[in-house]
């Protein structure tokens, strides 16, 4: 097997802009942001003798009279309505605990799924029993934020159709901030594969379905082997999230679409490459200007 | 202002190890140049106008020694006139890791403002650091490095602005590679000789010049007269396989051949070796440490008894040696023989400047010259000087350079002259120094931790002291006295108890932790009595002022106050800081005569009756105890108060008043020992005297067993009684006598720190804790004990080192160390002036015991004078008497007559000034007469100058 | 027995040379001109250079190398307690901590497995200062993971390790009261002597290692194995202290400098 070495090269000086150097918005845990009291405190400050000081690295915001600090990068804070893709890690009564790169694991009751079929009846203590064989540990799901516990936990639910158990595909863990909030999080992309970009970092990609099958109900996984072709436009499309999460750039459908069809010139393989992965995110970003000017 | 740069050293231990260290380069390490306008500077060293008048260069000049010329030329580096140099760090640290005592010499001339050393930190100069270059060895690179450093500065002062004076500098190097090539990047390079040389206006110090390797080969023959110092690393090896041992070399005093090495085993296995013959001590000197090889058992040999002295003219004849050392072989009893050893290598160089005097050389132009050390356990050395007819019949001190394994003597260099010989000064000035006592005026430094005059007690000082001005306080001493630091007071209190307070004067007050003055005083460790001269530990304006408690003057001090009934127990102890204000300085006969006095009443008597009393009675349970009372003689010259000659001699006498200031001081010393030990079981500094090992005692029984007298040696309390009812009919002096002689069987007294020791016994005052409190003036211990004490009280506050129990046991070495020292310099001052004081008073007969037997002669103690002098009975020159001794008695029978110990004879004393370097006084005997020994009683003649004696 | 004897040898003479001075052979710590070993002088830092950020998979991450001292330190967290339940509070978040050296990182390469004393007492000491500075009230029921590892070790390791990680905590994006910046200080001839390295801790210094919040002053952690006298604890507390907040300026601009590129990546 040929591997790729290459000699530590030096770091690349972001350019910074002149303008950059004194953006007044930055903070840094212990800057006084204010000492006026007529604020509100938020997420990422303290008061400390009186004055609202930031405790994360990272940006001010101010809405009215709230302010609040959002640090760079972050564990996942869900919201309800948010689209999270998450890892079952515990099998609980009545409940499921689900990794969703939250500060605590999220809950998937019993009650908020659908069951196989799309019955609708009360949860019966049979159905306890049978959790497991609905989901069991290490099983990726999609769902979304019911509502958030008053400890911070978010409790989940599967009750549509989109929601529920996924199969083959590959998982890629990025940083929830890249993620940009969308109407929808589902997308079948044109270059032959669909993609699941869960608010909390976690992207899905798989093969999109051949047919829109209603009855599985979230719970029917497809155990058919898949294509050598769907399978490259799957492993291209996570390097190209790779390489957009690299360079900080925002995913959503258009900005992974540009991306894949920059990137299609190079080997799969070669898009992680520094230089390469340069030159695709700057195509995709060329190309996201374009289309908004 | 900081650039990194990494290198790498590979060291040994076990394998290969990489050891990373960070080195930073700097570019804010100034040149230190009064010149320099580039420099951002604060202060500089090196001066604008550094004229020295040279033959080589003409112009002003700054001096860059390499790293050998300061290792062999530091005493020419001290010379006041060599100014202006730089010392770069290069050079710095490889003299410290060659030599310590040079290093420090340096780190002394670098601190004196007067000689303008300026210490260039080249390592960490951006411009002056270099790497070393693959197969260049560290020597090589340190020579690259200073000539980087010095092409450096030659720039550096170039191109700065006020380059009017045409200053340079000049590189000294006795390396010719180095300087060749120094030569050729263009820098100005002398050797270290030439340069020196070529000073004309000062040629004295070519004298002070080493001698080097290279001019070795012409001052001797080429024959090898020694064999090899084994390196280092195959001594070590040797001493880890155990064929070698490592010890201290002694020479002897008596034989210039023979010497013996101390080799400290563990606990009692320590042992000595002996060594004779020039070929086996093998160029050691006194006090070096070096490893020995032991020859075989059938080549071992007993310590000789003859006393040989290496004198006469340089010997390069060595037939004449080679007789002498026969001389040494014959006749060793089996049993008396020895481990026999040579030396194989030395481990380091105990070295230092010896004084003496100069043996002319007898060719008239020569340059060379033979010296003779005061001590004679140095050999002689041979240095080179033209100022050889200046010094003759001077005292000059000289050092070594080296001892080359083809010559004869080691070689050595004049370092400075102390004037000339059997001047009073002069020879004060060699006992002082020979004995290490430091004894130059007080520094700036120093003297600026004084307290400004006029000083008084503040307000401030009052409230944290208790007030004792009102009480009848007085001091008692000895006649002249300055330094006064003790005085008494005793009262009766309301419930018929006694108050006694011993006042100590408050130097800790004054002398504050870590500064100049406190840390001179901590090395000088004591003050030296000498005759008619004081070395003060303090200096004056405290010893003789304002610590000293002069009556009718407010003085702080440090009070210990006791209650104690009239049958002299304590009921309480307190101490405290106080003022007080002393009544009357008393001498001791002025004390016992207002004791005596009954008429007189005032408070000072009556105080004085009291503690008296008490003192009587202390004394008393003290002997109980088991204290001994030993006795030694002391003598006291009356010194004309113009020449400062001595005029009398008599022995000290005492008084009723010397026992009762003795007591109170002994009891504050034990009251304070205790406190201070309760506070700091771990550093408390206290004083102890081991009880002497039985066989020291053997010479007091076998002398007092002459005399039909029982001792008692198992304690102290049997020691102290049986010397009590030790009495001889119509020999009152016999008690005396024995006296001295348990005195010389006694071990030293020791300051120690508590944590490092368990055994606190004082042998002598049977005490089970003792420390020294009561002379702060005069002795460092004190001030530590006070120190302690007043942390302990509460009244001041510790520092670290006060708290460190190895600093405290390093400390009192030291001043064991110099007490000792002192006590030696103060014997050699007493010899000295009885010897002026018999110079001035020709021939006298006089009366004397019989201390000491031995083989060929008896010692006599006269105690008038409290002199003892040595009667010999046979001489070098000529064939003696039939000696007959014998060792049990032990007697000396000489023709027909036989001495004992304690036998009374008449000797006639007079002064041996033959020899101008060991000058001594001479005994011989006139009574009993035994004819062909004895000497006719010559004339009283007191201003006889030479009288030629028969011996 | 039996020698002459001269009137002035009375008893043993013994001289024994007395060196005052403590340690001769040693290294010199401090010269005279006021250089250290490496050249540095007394209250100098050792060169500090960082980076945020280097690991994509954990939640925060940071590289430190002061002088040659190198550290790695990674957060993971707050996230749900991971093993044993039962050390869960429910009014603040856990902080664990981790301290573990590469055995290339001294210069005798040695296994250093997992769990040994120093290495423990370095973790809980490094817990305990992290405590003092991480907001960890916000997280109920959560457990905060800090990973430090000494790539190379020349001195002044747990300082070194605490600078890393506050680099890493802030990465992580966890709320904390100010930096918590660190600093070790020896005392030599009555000089305190900022950041030692190896040769000037090995030289037998009492050397004091202190954990600042520099803002306020607040001290997190101070640590003392030497004995020192309590004269000398003071000036050395302040002179830790003024260096800790030279430490706390390098690392400051390490942030701002770390902030601004990424917000400029962020397309902004």
């Amino acid at each position: 097997m040929a591997a790729d070495m290459r000699l530590p090269s030096i770091r690349k000086a972001v350019s910074l802009l002149d303008s950059a150097f004194d953006r007044k918005d930055l903070v840094v845990p212990g800057d006084v942001i204010t000492s006026d009291t007529g604020f509100m405190r938020g997420h990422g400050t303290y008061v400390d003798e009186e004055k609202l000081t930031a405790s994360v690295a990272g940006e001010v915001q101010r809405v009215d009279k709230l302010i609040c600090v959002r640090p760079l990068k972050t564990r996942f804070n869900g919201e309800v309505g948010d689209v999270i893709v998450g890892r079952i890690t515990e099998v609980q009564q009545k409940r499921w605990k689900v990794e969703t790169n939250s500060r605590l694991d999220s809950v998937l009751l019993l009650s908020a799924v659908n069951l196989p079929g799309g019955e609708l009846r009360r949860r019966s203590a049979e159905d306890e029993l049978t959790m497991r064989e609905y989901l069991q540990e290490g099983d990726l799901i999609s769902a979304e934020v019911q509502s958030v516990f008053s400890d911070g936990a978010l409790s989940l639910h599967t009750r549509s159709l989109k929601y529920g158990k996924l199969g083959q595909g590959v998982l890629v863990q990025l940083s929830p901030s890249l993620i940009k909030r969308q109407k929808t999080h589902f997308h079948n992309l044109p270059c032959g594969a669909s993609i699941i970009l869960g608010n909390n970092g976690f992207v899905w990609l798989y093969p999109t379905p051949g047919q829109q099958d209603e009855e599985a109900g979230g719970f029917y996984t497809s155990l058919e082997p898949v294509s050598l072709a769907d399978r490259e436009v799957i492993s291209r499309l996570r390097n190209c999230l790779l390489a957009l999460a690299a360079h900080k750039v925002l995913l959503y459908d258009t900005s992974v679409l540009y991306c894949y069809e920059s990137s299609v010139q190079h080997q799969v393989k070669d898009i992680l490459k520094p230089e390469v992965m340069e030159e695709i995110v700057m195509l995709t970003q060329q190309k996201l200007l374009e289309q908004e000017g | 202002m900081l650039k990194s740069k990494t290198f790498v050293k590979k060291t040994r231990s076990g394998g290969v190890m990489k050891i990373v260290r960070e080195h930073y380069l700097r570019d804010d390490i100034w040149c230190g140049s009064e010149v320099c306008t580039e420099c951002k500077q604060e202060s500089t060293v090196l001066q604008r106008d550094a004229c020295l008048e040279s033959s080589l260069c003409s112009y002003p000049h700054y001096l860059i020694p390499d790293t050998n010329v300061v290792l062999h030329q530091i005493d020419v580096l001290e010379d006041p006139v060599i100014r202006n140099v730089i010392i770069l760090q290069t050079v710095l640290q490889e003299v410290r890791h060659r030599s310590a005592p040079i290093y420090k010499r340096l780190k002394d001339i670098i601190h004196e403002k007067e000689k303008h050393f300026y210490t260039f930190t080249n390592e960490h100069h951006r411009e002056t650091f270099i790497e070393r270059e693959p197969g260049e060895s560290a020597n090589d690179r340190n020579d690259r490095a200073i000539r980087v450093a010095s092409k450096w500065y030659s720039q550096h002062l170039k191109t700065s602005k006020s380059d009017a004076e045409g200053l340079k500098v000049v590189l000294l190097t006795n390396d010719s590679g180095n300087k060749q090539k120094a030569e050729e990047s263009g820098l100005l390079v002398y050797k270290c000789e030439e340069y020196i040389k070529s000073l004309i206006a000062n040629p004295e110090l070519v004298d002070r010049l080493a001698l080097s390797n290279d001019d070795k080969n012409e001052i001797t023959a080429s024959k090898v007269l020694f064999p090899e110092h084994l390196p280092l690393s195959r001594i070590q090896a040797g001493i880890k396989s155990g064929s070698f041992l490592q010890g201290t070399f002694r020479a002897s005093r008596d034989n210039y051949l023979e010497a013996t090495v101390f080799v400290q085993g563990e606990g009692e296995d320590s042992k000595e070796v002996l060594l004779q013959g020039l070929q086996n001590l093998n160029r050691a000197v006194h006090q070096d440490v070096v490893a020995v090889q032991l020859l075989p058992r059938n080549e071992w040999v007993a310590p000789s008894s003859v006393v040989l002295q290496d004198e006469g003219a340089a010997k390069d004849d060595e037939a004449e040696e080679e007789e002498e050392e026969k001389a040494l072989r014959i006749s060793a009893a089996e049993a008396a023989r020895k481990p026999t050893g040579k030396v194989v290598g030395i481990i380091k160089r105990s070295w230092r400047p010896f004084c003496g005097m100069l043996n002319l050389s007898q060719i008239k132009e020569s340059t060379r010259h033979l010296f003779t050390p005061a001590d004679r356990r140095i050999p002689r050395i041979r240095i080179e000087t033209r100022q050889a007819a200046t010094l003759a019949g001077q005292r000059i001190m000289v050092a070594i350079d080296g001892w080359p394994k083809n010559s004869r003597y080691p070689n050595g260099h004049f370092v400075r002259s102390l004037g000339s010989a059997g001047e009073k000064d002069t020879e004060q000035e060699v006992l002082l120094l020979e004995h290490d006592v430091p004894h130059q005026a007080f520094s700036q430094a120093v003297l600026s931790f004084l307290p400004k005059m006029p000083w008084g007690i503040t307000p401030e000082d009052m409230v944290r002291r208790e007030d004792l001005r009102q009480l009848t306080v007085c001091s008692v001493d000895p006649p002249g006295c300055t330094d006064i630091d003790d005085a008494l007071h005793c009262r009766e209190l309301d419930n018929g108890n006694l108050e006694v307070g011993v006042h100590i004067a408050d130097v800790s007050h004054f002398i504050r932790p870590g500064n100049a003055l406190d840390k001179e005083a901590a090395n000088r460790g004591t003050t030296v009595y000498l005759c008619g001269k004081r070395i003060d530990m303090v200096p004056e304006l405290l010893s003789s002022n304002l610590c000293s408690l002069r009556s009718n003057v407010e003085r702080l001090a440090f009070s210990c106050i006791w209650e104690i009934n009239h049958q002299a127990e304590i009921l309480k102890t307190r101490f405290t800081k106080s003022v007080i204000n002393s009544k009357a300085s008393l001498t001791y006969a002025e004390a016992q005569m207002r004791i005596d006095d009954t008429s007189k009443n005032d408070d000072i008597t009556k105080s004085l009756r009291g503690l008296n009393k008490l003192a009587k009675i202390l004394k008393r349970r003290r002997i109980e105890k088991g204290a001994l009372t030993l006795s030694s003689l002391e003598v006291r010259f009356h010194i004309d108060s113009e020449t400062h000659d001595p005029i009398d001699l008599q022995t000290k006498e005492l008084m009723e008043t010397n026992s009762m200031v003795e007591e109170f001081m002994l009891l504050a010393n034990i009251s304070v020992a205790q406190k201070i030990y309760d506070e700091f079981p771990d550093c408390a500094m206290l004083r102890k005297h081991p009880a002497p090992p039985p066989s020291n005692y053997d010479i007091l029984l076998k002398a007092a067993k002459s005399k039909e007298v029982n001792i008692h040696t198992d304690s102290a309390k049997a020691l102290a009684d049986s010397l009590d009812v030790a009495k001889v009919d119509g020999f009152p002096y016999f008690n005396t006598l024995l006296r001295i002689l348990a005195t010389r069987c006694m071990m030293q007294a020791v300051y120690f720190c508590s944590g490092m020791d368990s055994d606190f016994h004082h042998y002598g005052l049977a005490s089970p804790i003792y420390t020294h409190f009561t002379s702060p003036i005069r002795r460092y211990a004190d001030i530590i004990v006070h120190r302690l004490l007043a942390v302990a009280i509460g009244a001041d506050s510790t520092y670290p080192d006060l708290m460190d129990k190895h600093k405290q046991s390093a400390l009192s070495n030291n001043l064991n160390y110099r007490h000792k020292m002192s006590q030696y310099a103060q014997r050699a001052s007493v010899a000295f002036h009885t010897q002026l004081f018999f110079k001035s008073r020709g021939i006298l007969n006089e009366e004397g015991f019989v201390l000491f037997v031995r083989k060929n002669a008896i010692i006599v103690l006269i105690p008038k004078f409290g002199l003892e002098g040595t009667v010999f009975f046979d001489s070098k020159d000529k064939a003696g008497p039939n000696l007959v001794f014998d060792e049990e008695g032990p007697t000396l029978t000489i023709e027909q007559h036989t001495f004992h110990i304690f036998d009374k004879v008449k000797v006639t004393i007079s002064l041996d000034d033959s020899n101008i370097q060991h000058q001594k006084i001479r005994m011989a005997l006139i009574d009993p007469v035994i004819p062909g020994v004895s000497v006719a009683v010559p004339e009283i003649e007191p201003q006889a100058k030479k009288p030629k004696l028969d011996r | 027995m039996g020698n002459v004897v001269q009137s002035e040898a009375r008893g043993a003479v013994r001289f024994s040379s007395v060196e005052v001075c403590g340690n001769m052979a040693g290294l010199e710590l401090l010269s005279d001109q006021g250089y250290r070993l490496d050249g540095r002088k007394a209250t100098e830092l050792r060169k500090v250079q960082a980076r945020m950020g280097v690991f994509a998979q954990a939640d925060g991450s940071a590289y430190l190398e002061q002088g040659n001292t190198k550290a790695l330190a990674v957060v993971y967290g707050p996230h749900e307690m991971r093993g044993s339940r039962s050390r869960t509070r429910h009014d603040q978040a856990v902080i664990n901590c981790q301290y573990s050296m590469a055995t290339f990182s001294t210069a005798e390469r040695k296994r250093r497995p997992h769990g040994d004393r120093k290495s423990t007492e370095m973790s809980l000491h490094l817990k305990q200062t992290f405590e003092a500075a991480v907001m960890t009230q916000l997280y109920p029921r959560s457990q905060i993971d800090i990973y430090v590892k000494i790539l190379q070790s020349d001195g002044g390791n747990y300082s070194v390790c605490v600078n890393a990680a506050t680099l890493a905590v802030i990465d992580a994006g966890i709320p904390m009261r100010d930096y918590v910046c660190a600093c070790t200080v020896g005392f030599v001839d009555e000089t305190p002597l900022a950041d030692l390295c190896y040769a000037e801790e090995s030289g037998g210094v009492s050397s004091l290692a202190l954990a600042l919040l520099p803002r306020g002053g607040q001290i997190a952690l101070l640590q003392m194995d030497a004995r020192l006298h309590q004269d000398h604890l003071e000036t050395l507390i302040e002179a830790a202290m003024t260096a800790c907040k030279g430490v706390s300026k390098v690392l400051d601009e390490v942030v701002r400098q770390h902030l601004q590129e990424s917000s400029v990546l962020s397309g902004e």
